[in-house]
């Protein structure tokens, strides 16, 4: 593909302490792309993550959106950017409702001059927040109810809802059909694939590997901080993607 | 795919609501109990002189309890602020004592004074704040270092000794009350507490400091500058306790380094009693007046039905100990019904 790709990372290094998390990491992903990211754990997964959401800034290594050069100072640089970050567990805050949830940071000021003065318009946010969630495929009954009062699969939904209706460029998803059953699994993924057809371009880091296997169109293989493999899905089987991430064999 | 409702849910939505409500309408009847259980030991406590009285006491918890509401909803606390009260206090004595010596109109010598104890506690507010997100101290021991710290300062400055030298008007400032009830420093207590409340529940500031306090790592996964927030509260919460430690100042015409001594436990025990989670969160700030009042009511009551001074420390942390065994017996039922 000789096309610019929207989002990439080239020769990323990371070091915590003496702890290498990733050595000379690249990644790319193409708009209307799903790419798998998968390893064992320690392998640097989460700390990539950091990396493309803007949490963390690597030690050495570039960044590119859209072929232009970027840092990211803070997680807002790369949020203001259209790339939207599902961390693994902790993407919600369980007090707020869920209409604040998906308006966190992006708060609906009131209108005139008490939204000067930072008072916000919760009606506003709790029909947008219906519609927006209702956008990518999910419905919701009750946007004023705090998210501590949801199931798991629930606030998964909500959490994956709130970064597909504000990513305009890059979705990351890490371990996003983490702890749900089979059923609610499967609406992840069409959920996924519905931001594929957006054009969004989609990372998708998953332990979970007939997943990655159905919706990835390449999957890149992270061990022990480094890129183990980089090849279009269809090159792996369920057994060699296995032995890839274990290390009992390498490819490109 | 969809967030199921269930009828289940729906309802304990509907009761979490009601329960929220049910706690401040309790607190209001523990106050009104606590009112008449004193009045009956002392019928002098249910007089207007003595509401008066009470109004001017509360001034400076409610205000270090607002600091403190904003602190700990951020999921923090701040020790600091009775040792700010202190620090602040003599500032403002000293400054508005040397200008008065120097032939100073006293409203200016006021207005000098109050500004520099105002900014010497916001400038403690933002140590706090830059040890806590800078440094990656634990608010418990960052405010807990600057509380030792402005304390001793205090008395360094002071040497120990009271600031007098206060010109008459400002003591008519703190003292003349209008309606038989309200001084001009209660009247701003009264209005700053209503502003705090329409801040906490319905802006942007508000959100942010709930959504900190319920999960940092989202809130700064959200975009939001979590530093700079907190930042600003702490320097919220010093600039409250510095306001406090002036109006203590023109109640009593003379600036003690003492003043503040254990101002923070008042302040932690009506946000507590008020209902507000010390683990950050959850809250709401008309809990926090409530609980003002009925600490309040507390300390002058005990003085009033002839209580030696020194239980009352006691039975504020009876009180911060009651109202955390409750809340927790509350989130207990939550997690396992």
């Amino acid at each position: 593909m000789n096309a610019t790709p929207l989002y990439e990372v080239r020769n990323i290094s990371k070091k915590y302490g003496n702890v290498i998390a990733l050595d000379d990491v690249s990644l790319q992903v193409m708009p209307g792309e799903v790419v798998g990211l998968v390893g064992d754990n320690g392998a640097g997964k989460s700390t990539l993550v950091k990396v493309l959401s803007g949490a963390h800034s690597p030690d050495s290594g570039e960044i590119y959106l859209d072929g232009e050069l970027r840092t990211w100072k803070s997680p807002h640089d790369a949020l203001s950017a259209g790339i939207e970050t599902l961390y693994q567990d902790s993407g919600l805050a369980p007090d707020l409702t869920v209409a604040a949830n998906v308006f966190l940071g992006r708060e609906l000021k009131a209108k005139g001059i008490l939204g000067k003065l930072g008072f916000l318009s919760e009606k506003a946010m709790d029909v947008r927040a219906r519609e927006e969630l209702l956008r990518v495929g999910i419905a919701v009954p009750s946007s004023t109810r705090s998210v501590a009062q949801l199931s798991g699969g629930q606030r998964q939904a909500v959490a994956i809802g709130r970064a597909v209706a504000w990513a305009n460029k890059v979705i990351v998803l890490d371990e996003p059909t983490n702890h749900l059953g089979a059923r609610q699994s499967g609406e992840v993924l069409e959920v996924i694939k519905h931001a594929k057809t957006q054009g969004l371009g989609v990372i998708f880091i998953s332990h979970t590997l007939p997943h990655v296997l159905e919706v990835t169109d390449r999957i890149v293989v992270l061990r022990l901080g480094k890129i183990a493999a980089n090849a279009p899905t269809s090159e792996f089987t369920p057994d060699s993607l296995l032995k890839v991430i274990t290390g009992l064999s390498g490819s490109n | 795919m969809t967030v199921e409702s269930s009828p289940v849910q729906e309802q304990r939505g509907a009761r979490i609501r009601a329960v929220l409500l049910r706690q401040d309408v309790l607190l209001l009847v523990v106050f009104i109990a606590m009112i008449a259980f004193f009045s009956i030991l002392n019928p002098r406590f249910f007089s207007a002189a003595a509401a008066a009285n009470i109004l001017q006491d509360f001034s400076p918890v409610m205000l270090m309890a607002i600091g403190q509401a904003f602190v700990i909803l951020s999921g923090g606390i701040d020790l600091s602020v009775g040792a700010v009260l202190g620090l602040s206090g003599v500032t403002t004595a000293m400054i508005i004592r040397d200008q008065s010596a120097n032939g100073s109109d006293p409203g200016v010598a006021i207005a000098l004074g109050l500004i520099a104890g105002v900014v010497v506690g916001a400038l403690v507010g933002l140590v706090n704040g830059l040890l806590i997100t800078y440094g990656r101290l634990a608010p418990f021991i960052a405010t807990l270092a600057t509380m030792g710290a402005a304390a001793g300062i205090t008395l360094v400055v002071t040497g120990g000794v009271q600031i007098a030298g206060a010109p008459r008007e400002l003591i008519l400032l703190g003292n003349t009350t209008y309606l038989g009830l309200f001084t001009i420093p209660v009247m701003v207590v009264i209005v700053i507490a209503a502003l705090a409340w329409l801040y906490v529940s319905r802006s942007k500031f508000g959100r942010w400091t709930y959504a900190i306090g319920s999960n940092s790592f989202a809130a700064r996964g959200a975009g939001i500058n979590v530093r700079r927030h907190l930042l600003k509260i702490y320097v919220i919460s010093g600039v409250l306790a510095a306001l406090a430690g002036a109006f203590v100042y023109f109640r009593l015409g003379s600036g003690s380094p003492l003043s503040g001594r254990g101002g923070e436990l008042n302040a932690i025990a009506a946000v507590v009693v008020g209902g507000i989670a010390l683990t950050g969160g959850i809250g709401r700030l008309s809990g926090v007046i409530l609980g003002s009042l009925i600490i309040t009511a507390v300390l002058s009551g005990l003085i009033i039905i002839g209580v030696e001074p020194n239980w009352q420390q006691v039975v504020i942390g009876a009180l911060i100990a009651v109202a955390v065994g409750i809340q927790g017996i509350g989130s207990f039922k939550g997690r396992t019904l």
